[in-house]
């Protein structure tokens, strides 16, 4: 019967009798007008965006149980109203088939479904025994921003409480731990000063290495709203953000921290600082403007390949502005010399005073959602609340707190995300947890990472995704659930907390991190100790405020339902520093002598072309959610290299040729090639989202020393075509042929 | 329910009458004032919004259009997926798609970007070829309206529209396309675009149609066909780019096209059969049996071509437009001419057979004895020969269409009348031979036709095959060196490894095709020919490369 009755369907399909007007049909939605009537909810659900930093407010709509659509709120004062395509179509990754459903344990090599008893008492025991073997440091924990704030700081407390190691990083440090650092130099503590708005009122903004166009598309708007602005953009490429640009500076690669200096050295030269600033809230003035006069606009146009003039002029456009603001994202951060930039960046604003005023701060865009809270709340380069591990009085008082022997609480932080992995190499690291992040395809030097994992004895892999590529080197892979699944805060880059809200339940036996952590917990014997009558995690949140109260990120005046109703809240007000008073035991900031160094691999004969590496709109991250979202992958399938035009030409290399970028390291074949003026000539660039063009087989595994963070930005390879092997050869021709043949 | 910002005059004849109405606002519904009320408690002030639909009602002489303001846009592509979750699209069919164009040099570079759903033309193609009236031009707004009810998915449109708007949806079996949000601009809201666009770079304007229809020089730009094809009333407003000359990055990105194959059984078969009526006529060899083959072979086509249709069941319909669709004009003439070619094989059947009562029927009756008459037949004949190669003209100038440049050539009318000779003659020549063989066969089981025993001339072979293959050569060449885009990438599909391949192979086989015809093995000849012209057409239907709009460099999905 059903046989034949799916026989007469796809008949009246074929006919053309049925033409599936109910699934293509309109309907009226009562606060959205006329939608696809698949679009129209039974009810809304606010939160905020899980994927960038930038933090948009959005409404989830609900049928039936499932995520159906997603509007922007607009009413939230981070994007009035507006999304990015990522944002716009992220419902889908809650309905995605690539979502892991149940624990599985690797047995006799195959991964088999586990129940989550047998899951976690594994892990446990693993965990336990290796750690009594070689030292409760030889465990790593590598965790993540795409948590909420109540979960990372959950999940501290259990790495470095509960299992007892410090060997604890997130893959933050993969992204902004620069700014981080850099922060700390120039002012004693993290914390972007400014907000979004300043990009409203700046009358000069000045992006370096920041293609927000491309990452942060939301935040273009303020820019637009912005009449008397002049933007100028820093950067080797021609972005998407260049293109916006008054004036665009086609620095050399890791030049920046020369113009910077070029820029101080025209601004102390002219005059045009800010000497009652700089002499009530500053250090280290006169040797600040010693060192950097030795960078006279003739020497930075040496070094930065820009001229002399345009130099002059980004200088005194600063210099003048009423209020200036300097925004970065990676092309900063990624680079051995991360940090100092950061700093070389504060020194603009402070000499300047172009901080903590409208429209005036040094501001770190950040990349993920939370980021930020991993930032405030984590236990991984600082106390939480910005305690510093060295600092008695921090660890004393939360060790008040949590009611602990202050003895548990470590003194240094614990290795950093590249030497957990190089201990792991090292053998030092002998388990590893790896948590909603997926080294594989975004750790640099994929050679080293692979021996790493190779190298462990235990690994466990929590994910929102199954297959994940890490997940295979996973001894135990944990299901988990993704945004829209749990409850909690995001805080973006400006410092503004979101409230995150459960949309729909996570898909089988999938669980939340929040679960997963406390349970473990549970196993370990250490839950009624370290989360008293925790059920939920806004049992965390209340403590995280006790935790956080008095701090400079005080979570303790804000309820998640005033987050919620109010768009968010923002810690530390609009902009910090509005006193000029900074975290520095003498309250002032420092001004730093930033050095220019060349970057760690120089090109030469063999490896001639500088690899530069980024993201693209419809993709985020490893693509770990965005390739199961249909409409976004099939926008952008495959990876891509763009080289200039006279490169391709010396190589005699056409559009759309098979190339392969080989490094010291490794190769990437396959990237389809894009002959462009987006890049300058001895340069490429590639995205990095592809684990099937995986960018970091190439890049070099060099890393800040201040921060940890790598160089993922700046790598020597050359270009050559594909070379197909006989077999390879006709393969192509095959598929080419099926192609064709699909295409009837 | 009447528009919101302006009443629709509901008369038929009011044309593109419309009256003013109240300002929009006052329909906006109640819930866009409860959100700004709400609005009103938070911290942070709403900013007041740029209206990006109009505010006042259209006039007579004017519609809607899109403005595309391409020094807002950052390429963020938000339009394109709002588009889709607005209309419940997959993901491979996009109504708004985007592109990007590029000029100059490192880092002097531009970069700019195209968003783009309909166009809502005023003179669109779309509209004018549909067989089935499935497009309306909305008289009250000038939106182009496709009803997906009416639509029997043939998908002429695709091939007329020069910006590739129309998109077929394979599960549903008919074209969709941007209707402007019509729904939404009801309610008094913008278009899904308009709306998500973070940047404001796209907006609902008024456009008076005679003075566009006079001046459409600002619906040109870089990345775009021209406008005047159909007279695209999407405004664009370009970034200044002083001397660089901007181009679209996807030019390498050229793929086959959809192989159409029951296109090229059909159009071939057809044009077979109606050549090897005329020849039969000519040669004056009609016999029951060869028309009862045409009919048969006639029959496979139709019903092949029918499945060429998303919406089978209502090939019917295409009929409708015989005034001004092309394809309507073809499917009217085929059809004639296929049931003229049934009464000629019914008449011809009963004429020649002389024991059978309807024949003795049919004497008795005085006119339709008439019809038995040879010069009846004849007649008869040659009405369905006019009407056959009147079906294969109409079937030429459906792929005469500005929008696929490749097809738009003399060469394709050439090239259908040619394969008619060659394949008419031939198949003729095989059809004569059968039956000659068949009524042997039939007679010796005491059961005799009469059928005439002519040997067939081998010149309109030669001489068809010869003129065939000039058309194909010369078509290639003037491909090549066409100063069109679309024409020298259709050249260059055809000459990638697998196309090129299948080139050489048709060529070869009419060569092959004529060897046989000289040394009389007519029926291999035929089928030689045969296969050798449908490669052709193969081809032709793969090949050409449609006017579009500048894409994406990378990208999936089909359009």
């Amino acid at each position: 019967m059903s046989f034949a009755n799916q026989l007469f369907t796809r008949l009246r399909r074929k006919l053309g009798i049925d033409t599936l007007p109910e699934k293509y049909t309109y309907a009226q939605d009562p606060r959205f007008g006329k939608v696809s009537a698949s679009r129209v909810a039974d009810r809304w659900v606010k939160t905020t965006c899980g994927y960038c930093s930038v933090g948009c407010g959005m409404e989830v709509g609900v049928k039936y149980g499932k995520a159906v659509a997603v509007r922007g709120n607009e009413n939230h004062p981070v994007n009035r109203g507006k999304l990015c395509p990522k944002g716009l179509s992220e419902h889908h990754t809650l309905t995605a088939p690539g979502r892991a459903r149940q624990p599985l344990l690797r047995k006799e090599g195959r991964l088999v479904p586990v129940s989550w008893d047998e899951a976690l008492d594994t892990m446990v025991g693993k965990f336990g025994s290796i750690q009594q073997k070689y030292g409760r440091q030889s465990l790593g924990v590598i965790g993540t921003g795409q948590l909420v704030t109540e979960e990372f700081y959950t999940l501290g407390k259990l790495v470095q409480l509960g299992f007892g190691t410090s060997n604890f990083d997130g893959n933050t440090t993969l992204c902004m731990a620069s700014a981080v650092s850099g922060y700390k130099l120039s002012f004693g503590s993290d914390g972007p000063p400014g907000s979004y708005a300043d990009m409203e009122t700046a009358d000069v903004i000045l992006l370096i290495g920041a293609n927000i166009a491309d990452n942060h598309p939301i935040l273009c708007q303020r820019l637009e709203r912005n009449k008397r602005r002049t933007l100028i953009v820093v950067d080797p490429r021609v972005t998407k953000t260049a293109m916006m640009a008054d004036i665009h500076l086609p620095v050399k690669p890791r030049s920046d921290i020369a113009l910077i200096n070029g820029i101080a050295h025209v601004l102390v030269r002219e005059g045009l600082i800010d000497r009652e600033y700089i002499a009530a809230h500053t250090n280290g003035y006169e040797e600040f403007a010693e060192y950097v006069s030795t960078f006279h606009p003739e020497y930075v146009a040496k070094v930065t390949g820009l001229n002399e003039e345009t130099i002059l002029t980004t200088a005194r456009l600063y210099g003048k502005a009423k209020a200036a603001f300097i925004g970065w994202t990676m092309g900063v951060n990624h680079s051995t010399q991360g940090a100092v930039t950061v700093a070389a960046i504060n020194n603009l604003s402070l000499i300047t005073g172009n901080i903590g005023r409208a429209g005036a701060s040094p501001f770190s865009i950040t990349g993920q959602c939370n980021a930020m809270g991993t930032r405030e709340s984590g236990f991984t380069s600082s106390l939480p609340g910005y305690r510093k591990f060295d600092v008695p009085a921090d660890r004393q008082e939360l060790a008040e707190i949590w009611k602990i022997d202050v003895e548990r609480i470590p003194t240094v932080r614990g290795l950093t995300y590249p030497d957990i992995i190089e201990g792991a190499v090292a053998g030092k690291i002998k388990a590893m947890w790896i948590i909603a992040t997926n080294p594989v395809v975004s750790f640099p030097n994929y050679d080293v990472l692979q021996q790493a994992l190779n190298s462990l004895e235990f690994l466990v892999v929590q994910d929102g995704f199954y297959p994940t590529p890490t997940c295979d080197f996973a001894d135990l892979v944990l299901p988990a659930a993704i945004w829209g699944e749990k409850e909690g805060t995001y805080t973006n880059s400006e410092r503004r907390i979101g409230k995150v809200n459960a949309i729909v339940a996570p898909p089988g036996e999938a669980r939340t991190d929040f679960d997963i952590f406390l349970d473990i917990a549970e196993r370990l014997g250490v839950r009624g100790e370290l989360y008293p009558g925790w059920q939920t995690s806004h049992d965390a949140f209340l403590e995280w405020q006790q935790v956080s109260k008095g701090r400079m990120c005080d979570y303790s005046p804000f309820t998640w339902r005033q987050i919620e109703e109010e768009g968010g809240a923002q810690w530390g007000g609009e902009r910090l520093y509005q006193d000029g008073v900074f975290p520095n035991q003498d309250g002032r900031a420092r001004l730093h002598c930033v050095p220019c160094e060349p970057f760690t691999e120089q090109p030469n004969d063999e490896f001639p072309i500088i690899l530069n590496t980024g993201r693209t709109v419809e993709h985020w991250h490893t693509r770990t959610k965005t390739a199961q979202v249909d409409l976004l992958n099939t926008m952008v399938p495959h990876a891509w290299l763009e080289m200039n035009p006279i490169d391709a030409e010396r190589l005699q290399l056409k559009p759309h040729d098979k190339v392969t970028v080989i490094s010291r390291r490794s190769r990437v074949p396959n990237l389809e090639l894009r002959i462009t003026g987006i890049v300058a000539p001895g340069q490429a660039f590639m995205p990095f989202h592809f684990s099937e063009h995986n960018s970091n087989l190439v890049t070099l595994g060099a890393f800040d020393p201040i921060s940890r963070e790598p160089n993922f930005k700046q790598s020597a390879v050359r270009v050559e075509r594909t070379a197909f092997t006989v077999f390879e050869h006709v393969s192509q021709i095959t598929k080419a042929t099926g192609r064709d043949a699909a295409t009837q | 329910m009447a528009l919101p910002l302006h009443e629709r005059a509901f008369t038929a004849d009011a044309g593109a009458l419309v009256r003013l109405t109240t300002d929009a606002s006052d329909f906006a519904p109640e819930s866009i004032f409860n959100l700004v009320a709400a609005a009103s408690v938070l911290e942070w002030p709403p900013i007041p919004k740029p209206s990006l639909i109009p505010k006042r009602a259209l006039e007579e002489g004017e519609q809607y259009r899109f403005h595309f303001n391409m020094t807002k846009c950052i390429g963020c592509r938000s339009c394109e997926i709002a588009c889709n979750e607005q209309n419940g699209n997959p993901a491979e069919i996009h109504w708004r798609r985007f592109g990007e164009i590029e000029g100059g040099a490192w880092p002097d570079t531009q970069r700019s970007y195209l968003s783009m759903g309909c166009n809502h033309c005023l003179d669109a193609e779309c509209v004018k070829g549909c067989p089935v009236e499935a497009y309306t031009k909305d008289p009250a707004t000038g939106i182009v309206l496709h009803s997906a009810d009416a639509c029997i998915g043939c998908q002429y449109c695709v091939w007329n529209c020069p910006y590739s708007v129309p998109q077929f949806n394979p599960e549903r079996g008919v074209v969709g396309k941007c209707d402007m949000c019509h729904g939404r601009l009801e309610d008094g809201l913008e278009p899904a675009c308009v709306n998500a666009c973070p940047e404001s770079a796209i907006e609902i304007e008024i456009v008076n149609m005679a003075e566009w229809r006079k001046n459409y020089a600002g619906a040109e730009s870089p990345g775009m066909p021209a406008a005047g094809v159909t007279i695209s009333t999407t405004r664009i407003t370009l970034p200044e780019s002083g001397a660089l000359q901007l181009e679209r990055v996807d030019l390498g990105h050229i793929q086959p096209e959809h192989a159409h194959l029951s296109l090229v059984f059909m159009t071939t078969l057809m044009q077979a059969v109606s050549g090897a009526l005329i020849f039969e006529l000519l040669d004056k060899t009609i016999s029951a049996i060869t028309l009862f083959a045409l009919v048969l072979i006639a029959s496979v086509a139709l019903s092949v071509s029918a499945m060429h249709l998303g919406r089978p069941a209502y090939a019917w319909r295409a009929l409708k437009m015989w005034r001004r669709s092309w394809i309507s004009r073809e499917v009217l003439l085929y059809s004639l001419f296929f049931a003229g070619l049934g009464a000629l094989t019914g008449l011809s059947v009963a004429g020649s057979l002389p024991a059978s009562h309807l024949r003795s029927f049919m004497i008795a009756l005085p006119p339709m004895h008439l019809l038995l008459l040879p010069a009846s037949l004849h007649a008869v004949g040659w009405t369905a020969a006019a009407l056959g190669v009147g079906g294969t003209v109409c079937s030429a100038y459906i792929y005469l269409v500005p929008a696929r440049p490749a097809w738009n050539m003399i060469h394709t009318p050439l090239d259908f009348l040619l394969t008619t000779a060659l394949l008419g003659s031939l198949l003729a020549s095989v059809l004569q031979a059968a039956g000659g063989w068949v009524a042997s066969l039939a007679c010796a089981h005491s059961l005799c036709f009469p059928h005439p025993t002519v040997s067939f001339p081998i010149y309109p072979v030669l001489l068809s095959a010869a003129l065939w293959s000039l058309n194909q050569i010369v078509r290639r060449v003037r491909l090549r060196l066409s100063r069109l885009f679309e024409r020298r990438a259709s050249a260059s599909l055809l000459g990638t490894e697998s196309l090129q391949a299948i080139l050489f192979a048709s060529f070869a086989l009419v060569g092959v095709a004529t060897f046989f015809t000289l040394a009389r093995l007519d029926a291999v000849a035929c089928l030689t020919a045969m296969i050798a012209v449908l490669l052709t057409r193969y081809l032709f239907f793969v090949s050409v490369v449609p006017l579009n709009m500048a894409l994406t460099f990378v990208r999936g999905g089909r359009h």
